[in-house]
């Protein structure tokens, strides 16, 4: 049953991928200019656009174009760079790397920080901790990722010079160089992602340590630790996961703004210049990867969300 | 697809629209895109949050440098595909100066002068052209220059595969055949037309020297004569380059270089802010942007005298501006200082629609001083006094729409309406420049005046924003090339500059300076046109 359920949902997953692409091509096809144009520029001659535009097969017919795509990504082969010349993989992949570092810290630091001082929120309700922490995430939540990352760059590298504004560093910069310089890209990206998770964990402990069976709990006697993390807890996370994986799959788009103030060398980066280049092969990739990455955040959420809630982990009892 | 066909898009790739120094591109189109959410954020932020009243310093601090040093340049990417091959135009610019000699260089006032070549001289028809080479130059691999070096770069320029921007501007009068090489010391180019100013177009970036045989390898390589030689370089990533001890001007002040690409103009300004990089090339910073810069303790700011001028081309084969008058009322109904002003908060020089420079020594100091009343009497005539025109513009630059605005509310007095439209960046140049009657749009000043006039304002050429077409103008031009003797050439230049801004289709408000971020401990930072001084550039002792 989990099996068929997984199954279904990779289906699905599939299907959305290819959705994704199918949109990001005919969006790229209606904005004005080709790479042709975008090439040439000011040289742009009507016969030196024609002539490149015939090169780089963009003569064919759009539906063509977009099933040849298709045809050899299905087998894996997502096409080469229109302007680097190089596979789109190894292209995307020098860029991927760097993004994924930095998602890692943001996951993991965002999560854990942000789940607790939402558990935090939620059992000291209405007190001091509970009101500074509702009040900073509520503001977190309004300011948009752009002027946090500003903020960050004012304070903490132009006032303190704590930490460096700007990533100096290319795509092909080691793990080590990378560390150096990650901390405030990760915090201007925590800090727009905690708020929400912040906000969603509050509220749902609240509501579980309100509940009867807590109540029972507590009557029998159980500390206030166990009842809190044996029975409240694996409860008030349910809600919350999906929040996570929605945060998480946002990632993948406010990385894109995030990553080019502080000039990161990620994915995001890569897609602002093919976006720029018309650089469709890179730009369907970056797509793809992105519909991936939600389908896949939202199905973890809901597998541990099984695995947490015993009625749906039991087979044949669920509703 | 096969390899032979990505050699021919990797050559097919001319005049990328981002070539910044070529044409446009302060801000890249692709800091375009964010450059509209970071861009309007964050001077304000800063600026709020900066002391306050600071103001632009005027001129770049000059002084002795300290002996050696490493200093950060911040740069906005040409391309990913970006290369060290001058001729190219996704030339990673900031390094060709570093790294290459040309022949010639270009003076302050827009001359000639020795670079490689010593001396030149033409015959009096301005046919053949002989230049005599620097002796005992070596490039940075150790190989001697000389004049097959010469040869070899300028048919390098020429060959159709390298599709050099500067290749459009040479062709019409010089083929590979007419160079030849007497000796190693002595470089002949015989034109197919004569061409007295033809020495003036070899100041171009275009135009620095590589080596015999080494159209494969330059682009990675960047062997040159110039004042630094290549440690590393990544496209659109990090590179470094280090002093050249036998460079003939003389051992630059730094030891070092070290360059980084960042497309982002806001986050090309935070690095400077946060002392990580020591200058900001090749940027513009917008008024608010450098009130921050001013204000800040470590960080302060320099100006290009008159780096660019901005223009509202009016397409002349398109009504309303098929008729001179119309024309003419629109060059009469603003005050470009009013324009100036208001666009640039008055950091640049009034043009009156002439686009020479006035430190050009070919430069005319003529203008129509704008009359309101006849403007309006000459649309009047025309019928065309209640309509409106658009004038399109666009982020591209930060310049543009500003300006537009400006020109607006300046004309109004004279009865021209305005409808400022703004069309996207990212396609401005394809879909709106030379397409729209009316746009604002802008140049660097860098052009010698024989490739301004010819490029930009004759019939027939692929950049001829306006379309004009003008006989007499043209044979000004053709006259002046065939002149060898230059008080009468400057006669013809000046000639056309008068029929330019009688009726061409071109309003030139004004030349803007370029503010530009650099750090406190700089000293003797120089750049005007396309020239940026290496060598003397250094940190304070």
């Amino acid at each position: 049953m989990l099996l068929r359920t997984i199954l279904r949902r990779i289906g699905y997953a599939l299907l959305t991928m290819v959705l994704a692409s199918l949109l990001v091509f005919t969006a790229l096809q209606a904005l004005p200019g080709d790479l042709a144009t975008q090439l040439l520029g000011r040289d742009a001659t009507p016969s030196a656009v024609a002539q490149l535009r015939a090169t780089l097969h963009l003569d064919r017919p759009a539906w063509r174009r977009y099933l040849d795509w298709l045809g050899g990504a299905l087998h894996g082969d997502f096409g080469r760079s229109l302007v680097s010349h190089q596979s789109v993989l190894d292209e995307a992949g020098r860029y991927l790397r760097n993004t994924v570092l930095l998602a890692a810290i943001v996951i993991v630091v965002g999560i854990t920080l942000s789940v607790a001082l939402g558990v935090v929120a939620g059992v000291l309700r209405d007190r001091w901790p509970d009101l500074t922490i509702s009040g900073l995430s509520l503001i977190g939540m309004s300011v948009p990722e752009f002027t946090v990352s500003t903020l960050l760059v004012l304070v903490f590298a132009v006032r303190l010079g704590w930490f460096p504004a700007v990533v100096t560093d290319g795509p092909d910069a080691t793990v080590g160089e990378l560390m150096h310089v990650i901390w405030l890209p990760a915090a201007a990206l925590i800090v727009v992602m905690a708020a929400y998770i912040i906000r969603m964990m509050r509220t749902s402990v609240i509501d579980v340590l309100g509940s009867e069976y807590v109540t029972a709990a507590r009557i029998r006697g159980l500390s206030g630790t166990r009842v809190l993390f044996r029975h409240a807890l694996p409860n008030a996370l349910l809600p919350t996961l999906n929040v996570i994986a929605i945060n998480i799959a946002w990632l993948v788009g406010g990385v894109v703004v995030v990553e080019s103030i502080f000039n990161y060398p990620g994915i995001g980066t890569l897609m602002l210049r093919a976006v720029h280049d018309r650089d469709l092969p890179v730009l369907q990739f970056i797509a793809v990867l992105g519909a991936a990455t939600f389908v896949a955040c939202n199905l973890l959420a809901d597998l541990a969300a099984t695995w947490l809630n015993p009625r749906l982990r039991t087979p044949g009892r669920a509703a | 697809m096969t390899e032979a066909q990505y050699g021919v898009r990797q050559g097919a790739r001319t005049g990328d629209p981002r070539a910044p120094r070529w044409s446009e591109g302060v801000v890249s189109r692709r800091s375009a895109l964010l450059g509209g959410v970071a861009a309007v954020t964050a001077p304000w932020l800063l600026a709020a949050c900066g002391d306050s009243g600071g103001s632009p310093q005027a001129a770049a601090a000059t002084g002795t440098a300290q002996k050696g040093g490493t200093m950060h340049i911040a740069r906005p990417p040409a391309s990913n595909a970006e290369t060290l091959d001058p001729a190219s135009s996704l030339s990673a610019y900031e390094y060709l100066g570093a790294l290459y000699s040309r022949l010639v260089k270009q003076a302050a006032d827009g001359t000639a002068t020795p670079d490689l070549a010593t001396h030149w001289e033409s015959t009096p028809d301005s046919l053949k052209w002989t230049f005599t080479l620097r002796d005992g130059v070596k490039f940075h691999n150790g190989k001697a220059f000389t004049s097959a070096d010469a040869a070899y770069t300028l048919a390098h320029i020429l060959d159709p595969a390298t599709k050099s921007p500067q290749a459009g501007v040479l062709s019409p009068f010089l083929d590979k055949s007419g160079i030849a090489t007497p000796d190693a010391r002595t470089l002949v180019v015989t034109l197919k037309s004569p061409n007295a100013e033809f020495v003036s177009l070899l100041m171009n970036y275009n135009c620095y020297v590589i080596p015999a045989d080494s159209a494969s390898t330059i682009g990675t390589t960047g062997i040159g004569t110039g004042p630094f030689q290549l440690v590393s370089f990544k496209a659109a990533g990090k590179g470094s380059v280090k002093a050249n001890a036998d460079y003939f001007g003389g051992k630059p002040n730094l030891d070092t270089i070290e360059f980084t690409a960042i497309a982002d103009v806001q986050a090309r300004v935070n690095a400077l802010l946060a002392g990580q990089v020591d200058l900001v090339a090749q940027t513009n910073l917008d008024y608010a942007t450098s009130k921050t810069v001013a204000a800040s303790t470590i960080a302060t700011t320099a100006t290009v005298k008159n780096a660019e001028w901005y223009v509202l081309p009016m397409l002349c084969k398109l009504a309303p501006f098929t008729d001179v008058n119309v024309r003419q009322a629109f060059k009469l109904a603003y005050q470009p200082q009013e324009v100036l002003d208001l666009a640039v908060h008055g950091r640049g020089t009034v043009a009156n629609n002439n686009p020479v420079i006035p430190t050009d020594a070919y430069y005319l100091d003529y203008k129509v001083t704008p009359d309101p009343e006849k403007a309006k009497s000459l649309l009047q005539a025309a019928g065309l006094l209640a309509k409106g025109q658009d004038l399109y513009t666009s982020s591209y630059d930060s310049v543009l729409t500003p300006m537009a605005l400006a020109y607006q509310s300046s004309a109004k007095k004279a009865g021209v309406t305005i409808n400022v439209k703004t069309a996207a960046a990212d396609s401005y140049y394809t879909d709106v420049w030379i397409k729209k009657p009316m746009c604002a749009s802008y140049w660097y000043t860098g052009r010698p005046i024989d490739q301004l006039l010819n490029q930009i304002f004759r019939g027939g050429s692929s950049y001829n924003e306006t379309l004009w077409s003008d006989a007499t103008f043209a044979s000004a031009l053709d006259a002046a090339r065939k002149e060898p003797d230059q008080a009468k050439r400057k006669q013809h230049y000046q000639d056309a500059q008068k029929i330019l801004v009688d009726s061409s289709g071109t309003i030139v408000p004004f030349f803007a300076d370029r503010t530009v971020g650099l750090s406190k401990k700089v000293v003797n930072y120089t750049e005007y046109g396309f020239e940026f001084d290496y060598v003397n550039i250094g940190f304070r002792q």
